[in-house]
């Protein structure tokens, strides 16, 4: 976890189009595609700030910029076919700078508002087991395996962006949200053992071994689980489409990252926190 | 007693929910053997009418979903065939553009109907595009008015752009108040004052030609030094001539004063002069310090007045003379516009009304008479062609506010169906492969799991066809399918829970049917739980997501709610059916070794 906040700080994220605004257009070859640098001299009187031009399968190439003008894009492609005409627009997004700013904030609240709700929903569904450690906790204590989960799949993110040039956009907040559903999903299923062997056994058996017992017998359910989303998530990395690559690839690290999560985390902080406030409650 | 025992009813009757103390009923055996039976056919038509409902669910949906499979009755498979699947821009082809409608030229009051007037207006020419399903949508981000418009399927991006531009905007301008020949009047005096700088800077003993060549606004001499050539007496206007050609002048000297023309201030100096009489020619430079006058700023003469295309009833072509010359473009108004173009003329009886399209003076008519009847003509020397393209324009409407493209995002058609193709294969896999881990992991348990699953998958996909035909029809997009993908995975996890929980039951020593039945109650908490936080998530999404997001949670969502449906109903009428002591006897269907008690 540390080394993803790290990698996070010094990379930052490759922010895609949806965030910064700007323009992306994939054009395809009928021929042979021409050298980057033929492109890149073509292109060059137009002065395109943070220009990128990147080949991609399937004889097409990427080209990325700032400028979000329809005139400059129209120039752009009158540009590239003065190089080659046998050239066709595959796809052209643009997004003007305002898009791009509602879409960020949207996506900010969005992440915020599902972390409160998770925790008060968990605060909830657990509040039968207040003893001995609140079911506030519970609540609190997924999040923060949320939080990892979270991390680890943007610090992952963050290294890709760096080294492969992946973009991170809207679908991909999407995608965060949905991991975070899923780990919660599978904490809960972990809660809910060791709520059940609570209700049976609190006055006979310490906190400690109750978790660790549900633990225990939880951990061919939850393995299972991730497992069963985990392959059909690769299915669709590896026979899915291009552009839906990035968002089954969060998807696929954010999951795994969260079996990792509820287990380890989750539960483990729980006892760490009773021993915590049994220290304080005895000094 | 014995007999129930024989038939294998005892365990069909746990697994149907008889308890123990209903079966230890006492009394004479025979009486009892009757009263089971009885009891056991109400339940047992109970349950065979749930496998029957479910059969039927799975046919229909089957059908729906892939109606080849009804090959053998034409007419349904055709009506069946008929429901399509909406497919988004993603997997069509398509284009998405997002315009900004700039509404502050319009005072607050009417700007909602500006607003919906211009979304009337693009959706006319939209629809005029002739694409399948256009969608064309105001959306109000932050402080921004957009208005969005989908082309599914459309094949020329570029042309559709160029259509959606040459919406007019057309607006009728009153001449602006005063304060605006104030701001000219104020420049000018502050030109003037620069140009006196100059003089005494010129006078003080500063390079002239420096001066000139630094300040001078007069393009064609500045950078001669102001130096205008040798010209005889007459070329200039008269102000000017008059100073150059005034015998007091002396070569070399520069005039003492300012001299003003229509041009601006000039500071002039006489450089040379030859000949003599009628032949005399001075060359003479100037430095020139330009006045602005509101005639060169034709926009800034006119302010906004209220009327605009948006009240545009219709616009036509008509001819000035009888004889088929001068068109013209005759335009009436709606009943608003005939109001305000009433008060319009009223007002500015005398004064000009300037008609703008798209920024554009065509016409400043000056108004010789109050116009009651909303009836106007422009003359603004058209051809024939150009009366006829602008009647055109206007016709199809006039936008009351401008638009600026700000956001586009298009697919070809191809890419779309290659990523559809893709997805769909990907999802293909996936479902094999889970439902491979299923049997081979969970065997019997897992073998009833896949089948759920399968008919979930079946029943997703019928739904989607059949949203076709409500006002609300999902669009599949690729976020669609990733959702639909995912979900599947999810409808495995309340059976492998199931399934875990009887294993346990098992274990501690139970009965199969018992097991089962005690594991599915136990199950159902996790079950519960763990889905409504993703429903809770999904929620989240749907409300704050656009586009993309949207889609892919809503679909997730349906997708949640139906597989919690199929795994568990589904499961629980399949085991009931079933379950029988035949499974006791082979207990490797069911779970291996390890799982059983030891004997």
């Amino acid at each position: 976890m540390i080394v993803s906040i790290a990698m996070l700080s010094v990379w930052g994220l490759r922010l895609g189009l949806d965030f910064r605004g700007g323009t992306l257009l994939e054009m395809e070859w009928s021929g042979d595609v021409p050298a980057i640098d033929v492109l890149q001299t073509a292109l060059q009187p137009l002065n395109l700030q943070s220009l990128t031009i990147q080949p991609s399968e399937n004889k097409r190439v990427i080209f990325r910029y700032l400028a979000a003008e329809d005139q400059t894009n129209d120039q752009v492609v009158a540009d590239i076919k003065k190089v080659d005409a046998n050239v066709a627009i595959t796809r052209t997004d643009f997004v003007g700078p305002s898009v791009s700013g509602q879409i960020k904030q949207s996506a900010f609240q969005a992440l915020i508002i599902a972390m409160l709700a998770i925790a008060c929903y968990i605060a909830w569904a657990f509040r039968k087991v207040s003893k001995p450690v609140s079911s506030w906790e519970y609540g609190v204590q997924a999040v923060i395996a949320l939080v990892h989960d979270v991390l680890f799949t943007l610090g992952t993110f963050a290294f890709l962006g760096h080294y492969y040039n992946i973009e991170v956009n809207a679908p991909f907040i999407a995608a965060i949200l949905t991991i975070l559903g899923f780990s919660v999903h599978d904490t809960i299923v972990v809660y809910d053992r060791i709520r059940e062997n609570l209700l049976r056994l609190h006055e006979r058996e310490d906190f400690e071994i109750t978790v660790n017992r549900s633990l225990n017998e939880t951990l061919a359910r939850s393995l299972n689980t991730s497992f069963t989303v985990l392959f059909v998530l690769a299915a669709l990395l590896i026979f899915g489409g291009e552009s839906i690559r990035a968002f089954s690839l969060a998807l696929f690290v954010g999951i795994a990252s969260g079996a990792y999560s509820s287990f380890y985390i989750a539960s483990a902080l729980l006892v760490t926190y009773y021993k915590w406030q049994k220290k304080r409650r005895n000094a | 007693m014995s007999r129930l025992l024989d038939c294998g009813l005892y365990d069909r009757l746990g697994v149907l929910g008889f308890s123990s103390p209903q079966l230890r009923r006492g009394g004479d055996a025979d009486q009892f053997t009757q009263y089971i039976m009885r009891k056991w056919k109400l339940r047992w038509r109970k349950q065979y009418g749930k496998m029957l409902g479910i059969f039927l669910l799975a046919v229909v949906s089957v059908a729906i979903a892939y109606p080849k499979t009804v090959f053998f009755i034409p007419k349904v498979e055709q009506k069946l065939q008929a429901l399509p699947i909406q497919l988004g821009l993603d997997l069509q082809g398509g284009i998405h553009l997002e315009y900004k409608v700039d509404v502050s030229g319009i005072d607050s009051a009417k700007q909602k109907d500006a607003l919906t007037a211009a979304e009337a207006v693009i959706e006319r020419r939209v629809n005029a595009f002739g694409v399948g399903e256009p969608l064309v949508q105001l959306s109000k981000v932050g402080t921004e008015n957009r208005i969005i418009v989908e082309l599914p399927g459309v094949k020329d991006v570029e042309q559709a752009k160029t259509m959606l531009k040459e919406t007019p905007f057309l607006e009728f301008k009153k001449e602006a108040g005063p304060e605006v020949q104030q701001m000219f009047d104020q420049y000018n005096e502050q030109a003037k004052t620069k140009a006196q700088g100059f003089l005494d800077q010129s006078k003080g003993g500063a390079d002239f030609a420096q001066l000139a060549k630094d300040n001078s606004e007069d393009p064609g001499s500045k950078d001669k030094g102001g130096d205008l050539g040798f010209v005889k007496q007459g070329q200039f206007v008269p102000e000017f001539d008059k100073v150059v050609f005034d015998p007091s002048f002396k070569t070399g000297t520069v005039w003492p004063e300012l001299v003003e023309s229509q041009y601006g201030w000039h500071i002039i100096k006489k450089v040379d002069e030859k000949g003599d009489g009628v032949d005399k020619e001075i060359d003479a430079a100037h430095i020139l310090i330009a006045k602005k006058s509101i005639e060169q700023y034709p926009h800034l003469q006119y302010a906004s007045s209220g009327l605009t295309g948006q009240n545009l009833k219709d616009a036509r072509v008509d001819y000035a003379s009888q004889g088929l010359a001068n068109p013209q473009v005759a335009l009436r108004f709606d009943d608003a516009g005939t109001k305000l173009f009433a008060d319009l003329t009223r007002d500015n009886v005398g004064k000009r009304i300037a008609i703008v399209l798209d920024s554009e003076i065509i016409s400043s008519p000056v108004v010789q008479a109050i116009i009651p009847d909303g009836q106007a003509v422009i003359n603004g020397d058209f051809t024939l062609e150009q009366a006829k393209v602008l009647v055109g324009r206007l016709n199809e409407g006039a936008l009351p506010a401008p638009i600026t493209l700000v956001g586009q995002q298009s697919v070809s058609a191809s890419l779309g169906a290659a990523s559809l193709q893709q997805s769909l294969y990907a999802g293909l896999i996936g479902i094999l492969v889970v439902v491979a881990f299923m049997i081979f992991y969970y065997r019997f348990l897992g073998l009833v799991a896949s089948l759920a699953l399968i008919l979930y998958t079946a029943m997703l996909v019928a739904i989607f066809r059949l949203s076709g035909l409500t006002p609300f029809p999902i669009t599949m997009t690729l976020a669609g399918i990733a959702g639909f993908v995912l979900s599947i995975g999810m409808a495995v996890d309340a059976n492998i829970l199931i399934s875990e929980r009887t294993w346990e039951e098992l274990k501690n020593g139970k009965a199969v049917n018992k097991a089962i039945i005690e594991g599915f109650r136990r199950a159902w908490p996790s079950i519960r739980d763990g889905n409504s936080s993703t429903i809770l998530t999904c929620l989240i999404l749907i409300f704050m997501g656009t586009g993309f997001v949207k889609g892919f949670a809503i679909i997730l969502l349906l997708g949640v709610f139906f597989s919690l449906f199929t795994a568990i109903v589904l499961t629980r009428t399949f085991l009931g059916w079933w379950v029988g002591p035949w499974l006791e006897r082979h207990r490797w269907l069911l779970a291996p070794k390890s799982k059983w008690p030891k004997k």
